[in-house]
């Protein structure tokens, strides 16, 4: 089969993996959709140093098991190769998502205003801290389905977790062009970010043990927790 | 209905987390000292919802299978919380102390911590004038006593130690002659017995005539004079009654 009259370009451009074209001064030469995504959260140096830092020695190709994570992005390897002296390529392998086994209890799920949630748990922190807390919410998000009372633990232990911290900023918005598929339907996404100067992790397992019952993706950074809450 | 006063900032703050969360199925439980205002607060916010004391766990049960809104009082006595289903019910547990933290955390989606009353000095000043008033009326004394701002104010039980101060104050200085007659007869009829009664129970009238005229005339010399007793005579009761 002779395959070098495809043009191999859209394939690539529309690969789920992002994939990046350096210069050999670490300049862009091409990167697809999903590259462009992930430079809104890792700066061009630090993907070209790991593209050099994990080059074959000759030209080709070389794979590499390794775990990466930047914000909500997660690769479990990459595949750097140059052909030549002028370029090098750089390939992330986005780490599949393992599908959850819990089922949602729909009986306990009821349509929920989430602003009166988060403020209900914005009360309560207060009772026990005096941290300064900044608030950044869409007022216009739509209520939706959620189990109040699981959710109202995940914010209480997620809040808790940045009991010491200096100055909080929580936002509540919704993921605009971002969907969950949940029981084979496209379900958007509203993301709640609460961020500080540092946190504690002692409770990261049990948020995520709640997280996963009521399938929102819990993202548990150092100085950030992001939970990503499908809008049922 | 119940009502509920308060000017402490931590409670102001569970109170607007109550209100948000009133119309949502939520499980909430308010910990803290006994007679910190738990149950009223719970009472005051919720006072429709059906009260249940968790010394009873068979009636909790039943209580959570019939009612979705329901106040459990002393939740620490429940003899087996984890039985309990909170799943779409608003519940608002009150509890003393906090039995076993992991429960408590597993069941509850708010915990919210109650201070006492020597954190929050408005509230005593508060309810102090409220007691007084009550106990003015129930006791049905006419003129306040002059010196009621300076009650000394207990508050090792919070309020209820706080009222009982009140009352006694105020049961002790509306007093009159037959009243002050009528507790030593009936002190003395249940205490007096052995053989030297007389020296023995004295005290029960010299002691506090001796410390109200020193404090009232200052000197020895001129309670001596007010008495109609010698001077070494007083001095010798002073040091037999130990007053300074």
């Amino acid at each position: 089969m002779n395959t070098t009259s495809i043009n191999f370009e859209p394939f690539v451009e529309w690969d789920n993996s992002p994939f990046i074209l350096f210069t050999n001064m670490g300049k862009i030469r091409y990167l697809n959709n999903a590259a462009e995504i992930l430079f809104g959260y890792v700066s061009k140096k630090e993907l070209y140093d790991i593209a050099v830092a994990y080059a074959p020695q000759n030209f080709g190709y070389k794979m590499t098991s390794l775990s990466l994570n930047y914000d909500s992005f997660s690769f479990h390897a990459i595949t750097v190769g140059y052909e030549n002296e002028e370029e090098i390529s750089l390939r992330l392998y986005n780490t599949p998502r393992i599908k959850s086994s819990q089922k949602l209890d729909k009986n306990k799920l009821i349509t929920t205003d989430i602003n009166i949630l988060l403020e209900a748990n914005i009360s309560l922190f207060k009772t026990k801290n005096s941290n300064q807390l900044t608030l950044l919410a869409d007022q216009d998000l739509p209520s939706f389905k959620i189990d109040q009372n699981n959710f109202s633990k995940i914010l209480r232990k997620s809040l808790d977790s940045f009991r010491a911290s200096d100055s909080i900023n929580i936002t509540l918005k919704l993921l605009i062009g971002e969907h969950v598929i949940l029981e084979d339907k496209k379900i958007s996404i509203i993301q709640l970010s609460i961020e500080a100067n540092g946190r504690y992790n002692d409770t990261d397992s049990e948020i995520e043990m709640l997280c996963t019952q009521s399938q929102i993706k819990s993202i548990l950074q150092e100085h950030t927790i992001k939970l990503e809450i499908p809008l049922i | 209905m119940e009502t509920f006063f308060t000017t402490s900032e931590k409670i102001q703050h569970i109170i607007k987390s109550f209100n948000l969360t009133k119309t949502l199925f939520v499980s909430s439980i308010i910990i803290g000292d006994a007679h910190t205002g738990k149950r009223a607060l719970a009472r005051y916010l919720f006072p429709d919802a059906v009260v249940v004391s968790g010394t009873n766990q068979e009636e909790v049960k039943l209580a959570l299978d019939t009612y979705d809104e329901l106040i459990i009082t002393d939740f620490e006595k429940l003899t087996n919380p984890i039985e309990c289903s909170f799943d779409n019910k608003r519940i608002i547990a009150t509890a003393n102390y906090i039995a076993n933290t992991s429960i408590i955390d597993e069941l509850f989606a708010f915990i919210y911590k109650i201070p006492t009353l020597v954190e929050r000095p408005d509230d005593i000043t508060y309810l102090k004038n409220i007691f007084i008033q009550e106990a003015l009326q129930t006791l049905m004394i006419d003129t306040v006593p002059k010196d009621i701002e300076n009650i000394t104010l207990d508050l090792s039980q919070n309020s209820k130690s706080l009222k009982k101060s009140i009352y006694t104050y105020l049961t002790k200085h509306s007093m009159d002659e037959k009243d002050i007659e009528d507790i030593l007869y009936n002190y003395l009829l249940s205490h007096l017995d052995g053989n030297d009664g007389y020296r023995e129970y004295l005290g029960l009238f010299e002691k506090p005539l001796i410390e109200a005229g020193l404090k009232k005339y200052g000197s020895q010399l001129q309670l001596s004079q007010v008495l109609g007793i010698n001077r070494n005579t007083l001095r010798k009761k002073i040091h037999e009654h130990h007053i300074n």
